[in-house]
């Protein structure tokens, strides 16, 4: 094979679904609203390959998520062989199959960091919003992991239904002593786009959020990293999507489908190599849905002569898709985009009162 | 407050790890969702955060680079690196 060309970047960060598999029902789950097509896993001797492979790459950072990545019974084993491999390590669960031994186990075995998702303050609409009694068992999966010092990253993906409880959850995150808070506003891909209508804030509960957040740390003593993710549709330019397609970062899917982005199974049109028949430096360098959108050479106008081409790449390709029908638009999100209309509509339907939620399930 | 925030013994925090990274031949910080790229003297100064004194790290480093007076531009990189959470003070703890 030919050497790989020089000038092009390396990854640095490579997700891992490792499982689609999920006992929660997040009604905004980044998977695809088609999982049962994609129920045959990757079994262990291939996941250990892709590490291996990632590490040789140049990739530092190996996220392992899912679905719900504790239900895989390799899951100690993967996390050994990323410690191995010098990989930096972190594990994304919703904690409620995570009992304390299994969290001291995960320690154990050479996992970095532990993150866990709380879906509101509220213990009840935790429950409802998860689909399954899961707030005692996220909150004690959490204490425990601080306990044995473990560096916990607690994520609260937020929408119109948990948007008030914002200070809460602030004051959980400081209670439950965690290292990291992510108020992660929701992306709508996936199950939310499915449940746009539904999860979209308001703009007045938006912006008396970005206050309560804003005043809340500046009262604080202690000692918590936040990391607030404000929604787009409310900005005025596109999110530079995890750093430009094909840039840093590349996701393997449970069934081995390599991925420029994990919700990239969204746009029709575009065949994903499996990591089963092509080797990740291949993938990276060589096949053509990883050089599809890299780049600036293929940005539509008003991006390509914009100033801000190198800093967000035209936006997200899937939300492009999702909102336009064209994955080579640019995102709707940006204030130059012609469809940015779409955006206004969207947030004047936020306005009104919430449709029912779909919850995630895997129809067989 | 001083610059550095008064750090007496710098550890990196748990969540928090330095590799050197062999593929592009760089030292990085790496923490989640994030790193960051370090030169020499701040790597070094990273890999001397193990619980020891500043003054021990300081002295650590003028062995390492003659002729260096390091203190001013140790205490402000710590200082940087404690006000973003990367590094806490184990004398504090």
């Amino acid at each position: 094979m030919m050497p790989p060309p020089t000038e092009l970047p390396r990854p640095r960060a490579l997700l891992a679904e490792i499982t689609y598999r999920c006992p929660l029902q997040c009604p905004y789950c980044s998977n695809p609203l088609e999982l049962a097509r994609y129920k045959s896993e990757l079994d262990t001797a291939t996941w250990v390959r892709v590490f291996e492979q990632a590490a040789e790459l140049g990739v530092a950072q190996l996220h392992l998520s899912g679905g719900e990545p504790l239900v895989r019974r390799d899951i100690l084993d993967l996390c050994r062989v990323a410690r191995d491999c010098g990989l930096y390590s972190n594990l994304s669960t919703g904690a409620t199959v995570a009992d304390a031994k299994m969290i001291e186990r995960l320690r154990e075995a050479g996992l970095d960091h532990l993150q866990v998702s709380l879906l509101d303050t509220e213990p009840e609409s935790n429950d409802r919003l998860a689909g399954a009694p899961s707030y005692d068992r996220k909150r004690d999966a959490v204490l425990t992991a601080k306990r044995i010092g473990f560096p916990v990253t607690l994520n609260v993906v937020l929408h119109r239904h948990n948007l008030e409880r914002i200070g809460e959850v602030i004051d959980t995150a400081f209670a439950w002593g965690v290292d990291r808070l992510e108020l992660a506003n929701t992306q709508y891909t996936g199950w939310a786009f499915r449940n746009r209508a539904a999860l979209m804030p308001t703009r007045a509960q938006v912006e008396r959020a970005r206050r309560v957040v804003d005043e809340k740390l500046a009262a604080s003593t202690g000692r918590l990293d936040v990391v607030h993710v404000l929604p787009d549709y409310f900005e005025e330019f596109p999110k530079a999507c995890l750093h430009g397609w094909g840039m840093v970062f590349m996701a393997v899917a449970p069934d081995g489908a390599a991925l420029p982005c994990q919700t990239a199974r969204e746009i029709p049109g575009l065949e994903f190599p499996n990591v089963r028949d092509s080797s990740l430096e291949e993938i990276w360098f060589r096949s053509d849905v990883f050089q599809r959108f890299r780049g600036t050479d293929w940005l539509p106008e008003p991006c390509r002569s914009c100033d801000r081409r190198e800093i967000d790449f035209g936006g997200c390709r899937c939300q492009a898709y999702l909102m336009t029908g064209d994955a080579t638009a640019t995102d709707p999100v940006c204030h130059l985009s012609p469809q940015h209309h779409l955006i206004a509509e969207a947030l004047a339907e936020a306005e009104k009162p919430a449709p029912p939620l779909a919850f995630r399930v895997m129809r067989t | 407050m001083t610059r550095d925030g008064g750090i007496r013994r710098p550890v990196l925090a748990p969540h928090t790890r330095y590799r050197w990274d062999k593929v592009r031949k760089e030292h990085q910080l790496v923490f989640p969702e994030e790193m960051m790229l370090l030169n020499e003297p701040s790597a070094a100064i990273v890999k001397l955060c193990d619980g020891r004194s500043l003054e021990e790290i300081v002295a650590a480093l003028k062995e390492m680079f003659p002729g260096a007076e390091p203190e001013d531009d140790v205490r402000e990189f710590l200082g940087q690196l404690a006000e973003r959470g990367l590094v806490n003070d184990a004398a504090a703890d």
